[in-house]
């Protein structure tokens, strides 16, 4: 099988400075980084160290110095080809389940009957069935970042975007979102940039993995992770080789985390 | 509504004994003591002679015409101002120049009593209903146009990216998320209209007269009929009490998605 | 104070459509000539005298209102029996019109202060009640249990804790009571008074003279809105440490 080397995001020489009330803060400085297609890459990193930031410019929600080019082309603000998912899942509240995964649809203006397949086959996917006319204020988190997942996933995008999206879920179910996650990347192959503060949960879904230092921002390390990920998930995340890289990277973060509490202590 | 405080007839679980007690004993007390003479007949009438007159004004049909002027007024004028504000605070938050020109005008605007402005009303519109309407949707614009500003101002800029990464453009960025999103402040704002919007209509009634239910409430009081005044009193608080419960119910049937009601 | 050019560009409008004929002399009365009414009522002390009735009544009613608020609102915080007793009466004004009371005090206490002062406390004190016992009851349990287990005497708790989180709110009482406060002392006069700024505006307007009726809500206008700002500000000294403090509508855009 020849290999599929195409780089589809390119990152070059990002900065970002936003203003605060103490002055202007440098969130990322330089920051380069490469997502070949098809990888599923995570970005992990002490808190405040800008990668959500380094997420919302890829997004093309924020601007920022330097380029971010995407199949060969600069952005220039938010597109459909980059799908994103937040952490507070960001659902309309106005709209059912249903209405919010049909959202991105109505834009396209595709033909009723060809939306409403889709959108049968991504509430089946997300296993939400029976639940097309609840409000998100019916719906427990796990449920609502499903929706939101789907939603997303609606409008096909090329890439993901994904910002702790599981930060605000219980152990379990995000446990579970994981593994969801997992299989729909297996099965589309979508090119995938996953912001994430939990390094079990990088090392289980990505084949590569990102470390940023403490602000500003930069990728420090990376790492190569290629595991077996047919094995289910009670051999994988007790195995040797799993547990070797996941030290790895958490040393890594670990020596970010306290690098940064060493520039906080400082007056 | 402030949490906590509700009208009266909330509590439905259990009888609120000691409410329907307070209640009863100040009836009781007013009827006593104005049967009894403690207090001149003029001042406190008998509760029987209130809700006696009560009765002949509804038979007689002037409750009903001055009640249905009066509510008209002040509909007309809510409707009317509401619908400006909405628009004028929408207007503002999207629009620097809008903003900055309209910012000063309703600075001074929100904190000043409009009922100073009734003579200049009653200059330029009379003392029929017309001006009524103007100087009520005046009073309701203000606290409008703040709380929809307010609302659009601080739409959740995540509902904002996902609509964008979702093919969303301007215009229907904000048909589409600003404004649903700005539904329940609103509809607080519009609730909280409500009583300035009948206060204003009384008000400019009992100040200018033309008709309603404060025109007749100062006539009584000028020729000292004083089971007229208490029984128009009590029907305001009835209105008052009537629109409320209405609105709320509103409120809960169609904005059920909000994640608290009022939010 | 650039935020008050648009308010020169008003005026010159006005001007303008007057002076042009747009709009009859007879109901719109140029800036101009109400800026000499103005200086002239003030100088003449007309203003002054008036304005000072006003102020004292809404004042008075204000400061009364505001006290027995914030005692009838801590009570019912603190106990279901005092809530029970008094939420319907509570309940009932909070859908009165209370201007519709002013013929009611005007048969009681006749033309003058008296009734205009009751009816400024009956406004002011809704708001107030219903502020203080939302600003008391939210008071989180943790914060409570926190000052507990840091030996607050139980007397001190109500004071130091509870009364101290309702501040904001009370705060917030406050200002829509000042502006209620305003509206019912000239409401009021309007009705059923023989001096006050509110009669003052009525009689320039009876008498035909619309300059100076023009200049004395104008008059109005401009110290309600200072009373506001001055609020405001006491406030923000007050309460630097909570954001509610600053009105939304004073919040800098990001």
């Amino acid at each position: 099988m020849r290999p599929k080397v195409d780089i589809k995001i390119d990152i070059r020489g990002v900065s970002k400075t936003y203003a605060s009330e103490r002055g202007p803060v440098l969130a990322l400085r330089g920051t380069d980084l490469t997502v070949n297609e098809g990888e599923f890459v995570s970005i992990v990193g002490p808190s405040g160290c800008g990668k959500s930031t380094l997420l919302y410019v890829v997004g093309g929600f924020l601007e920022a110095d330097g380029q971010v080019i995407i199949d060969g082309a600069p952005i220039t603000g938010p597109g459909t080809d980059r799908g994103i998912v937040f952490q507070e899942y960001a659902l309309f509240p106005w709209l059912t389940v249903h209405d919010n995964i049909a959202y991105g649809l109505e834009r396209q203006r595709l033909p009723a009957i060809e939306s409403e397949k889709i959108i049968d086959r991504l509430i089946g996917v997300i296993g939400l069935a029976g639940f097309e006319n609840r409000f998100p204020r019916e719906l427990s988190g796990g449920m609502k970042q499903r929706v939101a997942i789907a939603r997303t996933l609606a409008c096909d995008p090329a890439i993901l975007l994904l910002d702790e999206p599981f930060g605000a879920l219980d152990a379990q179910t995000r446990e579970i979102m994981q593994d969801e996650l997992l299989r729909i990347w297996l099965e589309t192959r979508k090119t995938v940039l996953l912001v994430t503060h939990d390094v079990t949960e990088a090392v289980f879904l990505s084949n590569r993995i990102c470390v940023m230092s403490a602000r500003p921002g930069q990728i420090i390390e990376e790492f190569a992770v290629a595991l077996d990920r047919e094995r289910p998930r009670e051999e994988l995340v007790l195995s040797e080789d799993f547990n070797t890289i996941r030290n790895e990277v958490w040393l890594s973060v670990r020596r970010q985390a306290l690098a940064a509490g060493q520039q906080n202590a400082e007056p | 509504m402030i949490q906590g405080v509700s009208a009266p007839g909330r509590d439905a679980a259990r009888v609120p004994w000691r409410s329907v007690a307070s209640v009863a004993g100040l009836l009781i007390v007013w009827e006593a003591s104005a049967r009894a003479h403690l207090t001149p007949v003029l001042f406190l009438p008998p509760v029987s002679d209130v809700v006696d007159q009560l009765w002949r004004s509804t038979a007689d049909g002037t409750l009903a015409r001055d009640l249905f002027l009066s509510l008209g007024r002040a509909f007309s004028g809510l409707a009317l101002g509401t619908v400006a504000g909405v628009m004028l605070g929408l207007l503002m938050a999207r629009n620097r120049v809008i903003e900055w020109l309209a910012d000063p005008l309703v600075a001074l605007g929100f904190p000043s009593p409009k009922i100073a402005f009734i003579p200049i009303f009653i200059l330029w519109f009379g003392i029929a209903s017309l001006s009524k309407i103007l100087l009520v949707a005046f009073a309701c614009i203000f606290p409008v146009i703040i709380g929809t500003y307010n609302a659009a101002r601080s739409v959740n800029r995540l509902f904002l990216w996902s609509a964008m990464s979702l093919g969303s453009g301007r215009t229907s960025l904000f048909a589409h998320v600003i404004l649903p999103a700005c539904y329940p402040r609103i509809f607080t704002t519009f609730r909280i209209a409500v009583p300035v919007g009948l206060i204003t209509t009384f008000t400019a009634e009992m100040v200018a007269g033309g008709g309603g239910m404060g025109a007749t409430l100062i006539y009584s009081q000028r020729f000292f009929e004083s089971p007229t005044v208490f029984a128009y009193i009590l029907v305001m608080l009835g209105v008052g009490l009537v629109l409320d419960a209405a609105v709320r119910k509103f409120q809960r049937h169609f904005l059920n998605w909000a994640e608290e009601a009022g939010a | 104070m650039g935020r008050a050019v648009p308010l020169v560009l008003f005026a010159a409008v006005w001007q303008l459509v007057v002076s042009s004929g747009l709009i009859n002399r007879e109901f719109l009365p140029p800036p101009t000539a109400v800026a000499v009414a103005f200086a002239d009522l003030f100088t003449g002390g007309d203003i002054a005298k008036n304005l000072f009735v006003t102020l004292f009544r809404a004042g008075a009613g204000l400061l009364i209102g505001a006290a027995c608020g914030v005692w009838i609102g801590a009570m019912m915080a603190r106990s279901q029996h005092f809530k029970d007793y008094v939420m319907p009466i509570v309940g009932g004004t909070y859908s009165l019109p209370k201007s519709a009371l002013i013929p009611l005090f005007a048969l009681w206490f006749g033309i003058g202060n008296v009734t205009a002062i009751a009816a400024v406390f009956l406004a002011c004190l809704l708001p107030m009640i219903v502020n203080t016992y939302h600003g008391v009851t939210t008071t989180p349990k943790v914060l409570v249990w926190s000052a507990q287990a840091l030996g607050t005497a139980r007397r001190e708790v109500w004071s130091r804790v509870y009364l101290r989180n309702a501040l904001p709110d009370i705060f917030t009482g406050l200002r829509i009571a000042l502006g209620f406060s305003f509206v019912l002392a000239i409401s009021a006069e309007m009705i059923a008074s023989t001096n006050g700024i509110g009669k003052l505006i009525f009689m320039y307007g009876e008498n035909g003279t619309y300059d100076y009726m023009f200049a004395a809500i104008a008059c109005v206008v401009v110290v309600a809105f200072f009373a506001d700002r001055g609020l405001l500000l006491v406030t923000r000294r007050l309460l630097g440490w909570h954001e509610s403090a600053v009105a939304d509508h004073e919040r800098r855009r990001a």
